[in-house]
């Protein structure tokens, strides 16, 4: 599948027939259904206290058809009129006109134009890659990133949440987006949903004031107890340990013995010559003098 | 666009050195609508939402959109009087400003209304300075 960020502008590529095919696709409604559901778990909101979101790049108002669900009141922003058109054509669908969301003409990468400390949270679903991309020579994606998390910083309100969703096109472009949100004072990591499947593997991008938190539990704290999913945290443990280059993850788990004995194994399966199991075997070695 | 939308929007670009805030409401259509009715839940909604409101900008806004009737200043009385802040509910929800302009109060510069969507977009090279 080509991606669409490669196309040029978004305004341009959710033009008003894409952005028709976009709201009417059942499959599209029930996959973005699904990532925001999941996003707003993430985002730890309290049903009985409704809060007021921003939802960047709402689209079509799929996403903040879920918010509305939950009783929330949500500001949402995109940089396509066409998808706002259809949006705002939904809220004068529904028979009764009623609706806690807002709407608003705006792209993310110019900063936003809020006042500080405004929103309890934000939810962003399947847009944020398109900061990774520039559409004219004096588009700079580092830039139009920092802009992006430096306001959204500021306009949360401390203790704030936000959670958001992308598609990054390389590993590069997440470790770029997570950093760039750590850089101007976030705490927080990725989440990764299926990570082993090249189809449903979602990355949710949680962010929060609270530099205490370790990570890795508090953004997996949910996903324990879930045992369909199956999730990962990549990117850099944050706060306490800014500045400090950690190393890799996957070395802690990796080279056990056991480890050690089954690919000794799978090589002798192979009829490859190897050495004897022994008492040894991964043992660590003593530094040279 | 809602009085509660109004309320939080502010210019931010370079040029307004964090002054963009609030936007002068040139108004050439207002909708009224019980879009979003009240109930408990809202109630619980409107009090959060005392701490974070700026009073005078939603007064200046209201009587922009032809509603003078906020009181001046934001008492504690008030602030728990569940008819007050119904009614409060329904100037941030309720009022909705369909067709107009909203003029940064530091640079003059024009965003317009169209269809009850503000358009805040701005070019790269107006915000290529700023500093959050
Ligand atoms: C895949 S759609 C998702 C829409 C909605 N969040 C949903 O879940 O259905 C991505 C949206 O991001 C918007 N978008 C892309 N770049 C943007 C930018 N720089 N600022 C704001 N919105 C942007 C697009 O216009 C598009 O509506």
């Amino acid at each position: 599948m080509s991606r669409p960020e490669l196309t040029g502008h978004a305004s341009l590529f959710y033009n008003e027939k894409e952005a028709r095919k976009y709201d009417s696709s059942s499959r599209m409604i029930g996959v973005q259904r699904e990532i925001t559901e999941r996003a707003v778990e993430l985002l730890r909101l309290d049903d009985s206290k409704p809060s007021l979101v921003l939802d960047i790049g709402c689209g079509s108002g799929l996403s903040g058809q879920v918010l509305e669900e939950r009783g929330h009141v949500w500001l949402g922003c995109d940089v396509s009129r066409d998808m706002l058109t259809v949006a705002k054509e939904h809220e004068e669908d529904t028979k009764v006109l009623q609706s806690t969301g807002d709407l608003m003409h705006h792209d993310m990468g110019s900063g936003l134009p809020f006042r500080p400390a405004t929103f309890d949270a934000c939810i962003s679903i399947s847009a944020l890659q398109w900061l990774c991309y520039s559409n004219s020579a004096a588009q700079n994606p580092r830039k139009r990133l920092t802009r992006f998390f430096s306001s959204l910083y500021t306009v949360l309100k401390r203790g704030g949440r936000a959670v958001l969703q992308f598609y990054p096109e390389t590993a590069e472009q997440a470790v770029l987006i997570s950093e760039t949100a750590t850089k101007v004072g976030f705490a927080g990591g990725v989440v990764v949903d299926y990570p082993n499947s090249a189809k449903a593997k979602k990355h949710y991008l949680v962010l929060s004031f609270d530099r205490s938190l370790a990570p890795r539990r508090g953004a997996l704290g949910t996903a324990e107890q879930d045992q369909k999913q199956q999730h990962v945290t990549v990117g850099e443990a944050l706060g306490s340990n800014k500045g400090k280059k950690q190393p890799p993850r996957k070395k802690k788990g990796i080279k056990t013995k056991e480890w050690i004995l089954h690919k000794k194994d799978a090589q002798r399966t192979k009829g490859k010559d190897v050495r004897p199991d022994t008492k040894y075997t991964a043992r660590r070695r003593r530094g040279k003098f | 666009m809602r009085l509660l939308t109004h309320n939080a929007l502010r210019n931010n670009a370079a040029a307004a050195k964090g002054k963009g805030f609030p936007l002068r409401i040139t108004a050439t259509e207002v909708e009224v609508k019980d879009s979003c009715p009240f109930d408990e839940h809202r109630l619980v909604f409107v009090e959060g939402l005392l701490s974070t409101l700026d009073w005078s900008a939603l007064i200046e806004a209201a009587s922009q959109l032809g509603i003078p009737t906020l009181p001046p200043v934001l008492t504690e009385d008030l602030a728990e009087d569940p008819e007050f802040l119904e009614a409060l509910h329904h100037v941030l929800m309720n009022v909705h400003l369909i067709q107009g302009i909203l003029t940064c109060p530091a640079t003059g510069r024009e965003f317009p209304v169209r269809d009850g969507i503000p358009n805040m977009v701005l070019e790269e090279e107006d915000c290529e300075h700023v500093r959050y």
